[in-house]
């Protein structure tokens, strides 16, 4: 399920933002790699304590203090990533919201029409869309007979929710649900050009 | 014309279509969209229900259902002997190329590879007459197996009106035809059966020749003819797979089927490493030339479960009717009504005993009658057959549940596996008190020919030291041992005798774990000769301690692990030290 | 699965019993697909779908359908089944029994999303188990090995030690001689926080938690999310071992309470029992977890289950652990005699056995003798077992010398060979040297199972 004008929107708004994360991201590693040398001296302090309580002992603490420094390190990255991630995707959102509402937005509003009232089986539906995306909706309707667009608007980003005249089916085609369907790749996508990878 | 529906009800392995007013009863189906493999088992107006062989996750209703016309249907020629196929005949090796170390779905293989090119060598000539089961020639399969080439038992019969020569040629080289009634046929190295069918034969044999597997406690005290049938129950970790692999490896057949039924997967990968490096005792060649498997493990899907017995026996009967002693080994059964009993409730069907459907008895009546010895269809005369081992697993090891009760009402020979026997490392744990053999008088004349003629009156009277010792224990778990007279103490000592040195046996020992037919009965000769010896040592004046500290004591126990079934002079010698042993405590001649 | 056409939500609730939801009018929904139920107050909750078909769809609700409502409630098919998204970086980390974080990090960026219940492995191309796991226990490593690749459950009883004893096992657990990569699986069903928090502790104090995943479905957790936690557990497990190539050790606790989650759908199926009202497939959905244990042709992990389950009343005839034994390969089974003796760990060796072990051990891995003189303690301890029945009847003034020497044997067996301290790690030449001082004790002419050679070389008469 991509969508050509979605996917270059985010790749724009990516390339954009990279650079200020990018140091972001140095800074949360720098971090990181200060409590891994911060726990070397701690380590050795009590290495040299414990010493005397025998080697076993010492061997576990020292797995111990080493295997939880790794940890902790490694969790402060992953939520330094997930800031950045973030980021990205609120900036993304902000711009989408934004976009210009003529020229190829309209086939984007059919395009999601199209899926949504095959899905469903049925263009006998209810349409419902936000306050700026009404006009590009109500003029690609005449397209699916039986539909029909609701008087109430929905608070979204754009694109369009139906629904079954009946009320039993509903589909959501907003673009808030095909970002939040698609986000886990995006994601990954993301971190990826972070140089994050696994 | 084949039938086109729409599923409308998934749940499970279980599927039902409509618009199927042309399928027929246990015709094959390819359903969805993903092309998966089922069998139609039930049809009410145009609706089928479909017990599919692959699992249904993802399938949709409205997703198409395509018949095929034919029933489940084995592809029987050569090629099939070293496969390990999963239940629908499908080589797992082949599927492993197309999916990886994990089994896809909706893959289509064919059962044995069509392009390899056997040597054939025709045995007929143009212009012959030939009938359903005539062997119009052979192939080499594999260094074991010589694979005849016969008229497909559902043929018309008819005269040879074009034959190859002797030469190299695959599977869909047309080797002959036939003519009959202007009715031309033609006939290749291959041909396909339906698996719920049992393969024709002309007349059926007594069971007389017994099944060497070269485990003591079976082919002395339990023994199973060629052509009969067996069973073996037992709760877990009492030693099943064990002993029937040890079967699967020693049977003196010419080939095996086993059948992993709802079983383990590694069990299946042990055979599958072991038996190509296992030497055949009397060919010399690997056991994996003779041997076939048929794996659907436990996470497997359930219906091809089901279908993985009757794969099994039909593969068994086509090498049956080349005229071939074959076993075929089915781990487990309970796992097979298992399958029955998920797909007879997803039929929404009315149970009988724990939930088992009232037919439970009846498919295993069914399964177990396609064991025999049989002269085959057609000519030149061919006798063969096929010996049925089932093993059985009872739920918490209690052998009232259905599956096992139903079960000895079809077969003859009965090993029951203990819990208790296994708890104490005694293996196999086949208990010598609960498991009988219905084949003991039938095949007492092999033995008095082939080893011993007094090989029943030795065997009855080492039987009757175990009865004699069953009887005792009961005093002994009251009273203590010393409570028992020097005679019925040596009674227990000899039971204990033959305990370990003859009813165990070691299954991982490169000496024990096959033993000889002389090398039983002498071993068991050497038991029963302790027993007289000692019972005369005894009259005598002897002391008990002094019996049972004879050097020759731990020798005898040690004896079926130290000497080889080529050096029975060893155990000869260990006669003679008996002898000299028992004269020392005595101190008169002991007579014979 | 693809996402076909998945995504619409349905609104006619027919009917809500038990943990199942049936939603009728359903036009697009495949059997298995994943499903989001949301509440009238928009809390959403994860399903499944247990049965499709002629409009209807059973789903089966993992978080439970208490506060559902008929009116108000929506299920969102969601196009494809429950999948667990994988990488490297779940090492270290703490979901909860559906596999969502649950130590405030962030969901794993996935290096890719695996359908939770996993494909069977194809028999020809799994790798027969044959290398030696030295655990570090006597009991286990000389009498029931474990190898790399096999699922060996521990039989327990409530209240008695398998978790210290489990614990053990997965600090404790190397391959002798191989510093290959390996990991920790642990999923926690229906238990106790406490007993959880002892493993995580465990793992911790031993260095173990960066390479270790912890799924935990605690006690107070929806009963029927335990059909999910084994799953979500055993697909990270795969992935460590047949796609990193770590060899990973999978401890599974409670498998009881599994079995229980799954009576509780079928009893709302209202499907014909079997014994004990556990569903008649209980086995093979049984078999869908355990056989996902295993070594791969081709591929460096492996994937080590030990499964933890508490056989009620004792009873190892019981549905789960008698299902359960017919499944693993072996079992180590916790007596309650033992344990009320206070011995640790209590394990009845009789009861026990490891089917993979004569494999695992003998020239090359252990050593030449270990088989025979593993066959010899068992047979030697049976027969103190008898003899002590026996004392017990007719007193030890009834009992011949040989027997007494018996009893002397399994005193000894249970103070100086199964006893051992929680952290006392014991390598496998000491276990064997332990094995032949309680041969020892018996003359020569009792020993029956050990090649004259053997005896020579180890046996040392006191």
């Amino acid at each position: 399920m991509t969508n050509p004008a979605l996917e270059q929107t985010i790749d724009k708004i990516l390339n954009q933002t990279e650079e200020g994360i990018l140091s972001n991201i140095k800074s949360a590693l720098n971090d990181s790699y200060q409590t891994l040398d911060d726990a070397v001296p701690r380590l050795e302090q009590e290495y040299d304590k414990i010493l005397a309580d025998g080697k076993k002992e010492a061997d576990k603490i020292e797995k111990q203090i080493i295997g939880s420094s790794d940890l902790e390190a490694r969790n402060k990255q992953l939520m330094a990533l997930e800031q950045s991630v973030d980021r990205v995707f609120s900036q993304a959102l902000d711009q989408i919201a934004e976009t210009d509402r003529s020229g190829n937005y309209s086939d984007l509003i059919k395009s999601l029409l199209d899926e949504s009232t095959k899905i469903l089986g049925t263009s006998e539906v209810v349409v419902f869309t936000n306050s700026k995306d009404r006009d590009a909706v109500q003029s690609a309707l005449p397209n699916y007979p039986g539909s029909e667009l609701s008087p109430k608007t929905i608070d979204c980003l754009g694109g369009v929710r139906i629904q079954s005249k009946d009320g039993t089916m509903t589909f959501d085609n907003t673009i808030d649900a095909r970002i939040e369907r698609l986000k886990p790749l995006i994601r990954k996508e993301i971190a990826a050009k972070f140089g994050v990878t696994n | 014309m084949a039938a086109q529906g729409r599923i409308v009800w998934v749940s499970g392995p279980a599927v039902r279509a409509d618009g199927m007013a042309e399928a027929k009863m246990y015709e094959t189906v390819v359903v969805g969209d993903s092309k998966l493999v089922g069998e139609v088992i039930r049809l009410t107006g145009d609706v089928a229900f479909i017990q599919v062989y692959e699992s249904t996750s993802g399938l949709k209703p409205g997703e198409p259902v395509i018949g095929t016309g034919n029933p489940l249907s084995v592809v029987l020629g050569p090629g099939i002997i070293g496969q390990l196929y999963d239940g629908i005949q499908r080589p797992l090796r082949e599927l492993s190329k197309a999916s990886g170390s994990f089994i896809g779905r909706g893959i289509t293989t064919t059962p044995v590879d069509m392009a390899k090119k056997y040597h054939f060598v025709p045995t007929v000539s143009s212009g012959d007459e030939v009938a359903a089961g005539n062997v119009i020639g052979t192939v080499q399969e594999t260094d074991l197996i010589e694979h005849s080439i016969m008229v497909p038992p559902d043929h018309a019969g008819g005269k040879i009106t074009n034959i190859v020569p002797e030469g190299d040629y695959d599977l869909e080289t047309e080797l002959a035809t036939t003519e009959k009634n202007g009715q031309t046929v033609s006939l290749k190295m291959y041909h396909k059966w339906p698996v719920r069918k049992p393969r024709p034969y002309k007349n059926r044999y007594d069971p007389t020749v017994p099944l060497l597997t070269g485990q003591r406690v079976i082919d002395t005290f339990f023994p199973i003819a060629k052509g009969g049938t067996g069973s073996i129950p037992g709760a877990f970790g009492t030693g099943k797979t064990v002993t029937l692999h040890q079967i699967a490896k020693w049977a003196d057949s010419q080939v095996v089927v086993y059948i992993g039924c709802g079983e383990r997967g590694n069990e299946m990968t042990e055979v599958l490493v072991e038996f190509p490096h296992l030497k055949d005792p009397r060919s010399g060649k690997p056991l994996m030339d003779r041997t076939v498997l048929v794996a659907n493990t436990s996470n497997m899907p359930v219906a091809a479960r089901e279908a993985s017995i009757y794969t099994g026996v039909t593969i068994a009967e086509y090498y049956r009717d080349m005229g071939k002693d074959v076993v075929l080994v089915a781990d487990s059964t309970s796992r097979w009504a298992e399958a029955l009993r998920e797909m007879s409730g997803r039929l929404e069907e009315m149970p009988a005993e724990e939930g088992y459907p009232s037919y439970l008895a009846s498919r295993l009546a069914e399964f177990y009658e396609r064991a025999g010895r049989v002269r085959a269809a057609g000519s030149p005369d061919r006798d063969g057959s096929v010996t049925l081992i089932g093993a059985v697993s009872p739920s918490g090891g209690d052998f009232t549940e259905p599956v096992t009760t139903h079960t000895m009402r079809f077969i003859k020979t009965f090993w029951a596996l203990d819990a208790k026997l296994a708890y104490s490392r005694h293996y196999p744990s086949i208990n010598w008190m609960n498991s009988y053999s219905g084949y003991l008088a039938d095949i007492a004349k092999w033995w008095s020919e082939n080893i011993s003629e007094d090989w029943f009156d030795i065997r009855s009277e080492t039987y009757g030291v175990l009865q004699r010792e069953d009887t005792l224990k009961e005093i002994v778990r009251l009273l203590g041992p010393e409570a028992l007279p020097d005679e019925e103490k040596l009674i227990l000592e000899v039971a204990r005798m033959v305990k370990i040195a003859l009813l165990q046996q070691n299954s991982f020992d490169d000496v024990d774990t096959y033993c000889s037919p002389e090398k039983q009965f002498k071993l068991m000769k050497l038991c029963v000769d302790f027993y007289k010896k000692g019972q005369q040592a005894l009259k005598e004046g002897a002391a008990l301690s002094d019996i049972r500290e004879l050097g020759v004591v731990s020798s005898l126990l040690k004896a079926r692990m130290d000497v080889k079934d080529d050096e029975m002079p060893k155990l000869d010698k260990l006669d003679g030290d008996m002898q000299e042993q028992f004269k020392s405590i005595s101190g008169v001649k002991v007579s014979n | 699965m693809s996402a076909k056409g998945g995504g619409v939500q349905y609104s006619k609730i027919a009917e809500i019993k038990g943990p199942l939801v049936v939603v009728d009018d359903v036009e697009n929904a495949a059997f298995d697909e994943l499903v989001e139920v949301e509440t009238k107050d928009g809390e959403r909750r994860l399903g499944k779908v247990l049965e499709v078909g002629n409009g209807k769809a059973i789903v089966q609700v993992f978080e439970g359908t208490t506060g559902l409502s008929i009116s108000g409630t929506n299920a969102k098919f969601v196009g494809k089944v429950m999948e667990m998204p994988v990488s490297r970086e779940v090492l270290g980390r703490v979901f909860d029994g559906l596999g969502r974080p649950k130590d405030g990090l962030p969901d794993p960026i996935a290096d890719k999303f695996v359908d939770i219940n996993g494909e069977p492995m194809n028999p020809e191309q799994r790798e027969y188990p044959k290398d030696f796991i030295q655990t570090g226990v006597s009991v286990i490593d000389g009498l029931m090995t474990l190898v790399r690749g096999q699922k060996l459950p521990i039989f327990s009883g409530s209240g008695m030690s398998h978790n210290l004893l489990a614990a053990q096992i997965a600090r404790q657990a190397s391959v002798v001689g191989t510093d290959d990569d390996f990991a920790v699986v642990f999923a926690a069903i229906g238990v106790q926080y406490s007993e959880a928090e002892y493993f995580r502790r465990s793992l911790e104090e031993s260095g173990a938690l960066k390479r270790s995943v912890l799924f935990l479905n605690t006690a107070d957790d929806p009963a029927i999310e335990r059909i999910i936690t084994p799953r979500v557990a055993l697909t990270v497990a795969e992935y460590l071992a047949f796609e990193l190539g770590i060899h990973v050790l999978v401890v599974i606790t409670d498998m009881t309470n599994y079995a229980e989650a799954l009576r509780e759908i079928s009893a709302a199926r209202e499907e014909v029992p079997g014994r004990k009202g556990y569903p008649g497939y209980l086995y093979t959905d049984l078999s869908t977890l355990y056989e996902r244990a295993g070594k791969l042709n081709g591929k460096k992990g492996s994937v080590t289950q030990v499964p933890i389950l508490s056989m009620p009343s004792d009873d190892i005839t019981h549905p789960i652990p008698d299902l359960t034994g017919y499944i693993t390969e072996g079992q180590i089974v916790v007596g309650r005699d033992l344990f009320r003796q206070g011995v640790y760990p209590p394990i009845n060796i009789l009861m026990s056995l490891s089917r993979l072990m004569k494999d695992g051990i003998g020239e090359g891995s252990t050593r030449e003798d270990h088989s025979e003189i593993s066959n010899q303690v068992y047979d030697a301890y049976s027969r103190a077992q008898e003899v002590r029945a026996l004392a017990g009847i007719v007193g030890k003034a009834g009992l011949t010398e040989i027997d007494l020497r018996y009893l002397e044997l399994g005193d000894t067996f249970e103070k100086e060979f199964l006893s051992q301290a929680t952290d006392e790690n014991r390598t496998i030449e000491e276990t064997l040297t332990l094995m032949w001082k309680i041969v020892s004790k018996l003359p020569k002419n009792e020993i029956t199972k050990i090649k004259d050679r053997y005896v020579e070389q180890y046996y040392k008469e006191e």
